[in-house]
């Protein structure tokens, strides 16, 4: 005789418990993470190697990337001698709280102060799964266009800060930085937007300082 | 490609409760979508029945119930129903919205024997 079982379960709450877990885990141990979450060619990694530049000898700094096929990124960053755990996703169009728990175990969370997760280039997946980060960080970049927040709320309602990337490219795109302001108002009004050029340096100061707040207030916590 | 991460944890979970139950094979699964958790139905039943081969679940049919954005200004209280993009409250204008409907992604129940 067939029977009906009623269950009523959040479908994520597997990946939110283990986000929890993962939440509790670094507070603890006062490191603070960072979810960044961008398109595929934002400048996420460019930004990444900007920041480790700066930091390097001021804050320990060890990196989560996630890669759909390579581990390109990674290499990247490699120079830096920094921890850096690649995740291959396999295909995967994001990172979840199983993946990062399972990566935290290969880092010696007492000499790190800061883990920036890279996840895999995408601004809906990601969006949803909730790694236990600290906050989340968007990457936007002018040659997207300036209608990102509007086609992407998930993500930006959920951000704590947005990097609009690529400034230097302003003159050649068709960006409307009013537009863009004004979407992401009428979105998330909390939302800190830094202005940056990975290349020319435009604005890096501004992001490092703010995010030196954020880690002081953190450990402050 | 979330459907497929979202299906196997679903699984995971049928396997569960079907367990639980001491259900023997799992004909009919009945879920939730929130319109803004953006699951294309198409690709998730494929995930599913992939995610679902050699389980209790195998040859299943999923029900797929999407239910529609609502949101509710926290400043006047008026509800609304976004139109295309998510901006401001359509009575008052204001920002801070939230979202009451739109964001589920639920397994609601599951038929066996």
């Amino acid at each position: 005789m067939t029977m009906k079982i009623m269950i009523m379960k959040n479908i994520l709450d597997r990946n939110q418990n283990k986000a929890g877990e993962v939440r509790a885990f670094l507070d603890e141990r006062k490191v603070m993470m960072v979810n960044i979450i961008s398109s595929p060619g934002a400048g996420k990694t460019t930004l990444l190697e900007r920041t480790c530049e700066a930091l390097a000898g001021k804050v320990r700094i060890a990196v989560i990337e996630g890669d759909v096929t390579t581990d390109r990124d990674a290499q990247r960053l490699k120079k830096y001698n920094i921890p850096i755990v690649a995740i291959n996703t396999e295909g995967g169009c994001h990172l979840d709280s199983h993946s990062i728990s399972k990566a935290l175990v290969h880092f010696d969370l007492d000499s790190v102060d800061l883990i920036f997760v890279e996840n895999v280039g995408n601004l809906i997946c990601p969006s949803q799964f909730d790694l236990g980060e600290t906050f989340k960080l968007a990457v936007v970049s002018t040659a997207e266009g300036d209608d990102k927040p509007a086609k992407y709320p998930m993500l930006f309602s959920q951000a704590r800060a947005v990097i609009l990337n690529k400034t230097d490219l302003l003159p050649y795109t068709n960006f409307r930085l009013d537009a863009f302001a004004a979407d992401m108002a009428s979105i998330n009004p909390r939302i800190t937007i830094f202005r940056t050029s990975a290349i020319t340096g435009e604005g890096l100061q501004e992001w490092l300082a703010w995010l030196g707040k954020q880690l002081r207030e953190f450990s402050a916590a | 490609m979330h459907e497929l991460r979202i299906a196997t944890d679903l699984v995971e979970m049928v396997e569960g409760h079907a367990a639980d139950a001491g259900l023997q094979a799992v004909s009919r699964v009945n879920v939730s979508f929130g319109q803004f958790i953006q699951i294309v139905p198409d690709l998730f039943e494929a995930a599913f029945r992939e995610a679902a081969r050699d389980t209790v679940a195998a040859g299943a049919e999923i029900n797929i119930e999407i239910i529609a954005a609502e949101m509710r200004c926290m400043n006047c209280g008026s509800p609304y129903i976004p139109s295309g993009d998510l901006k401001g409250c359509a009575t008052c204008g204001s920002s801070e919205i939230d979202i009451v409907h739109g964001k589920e992604l639920f397994i609601k129940s599951i038929e066996g024997e």
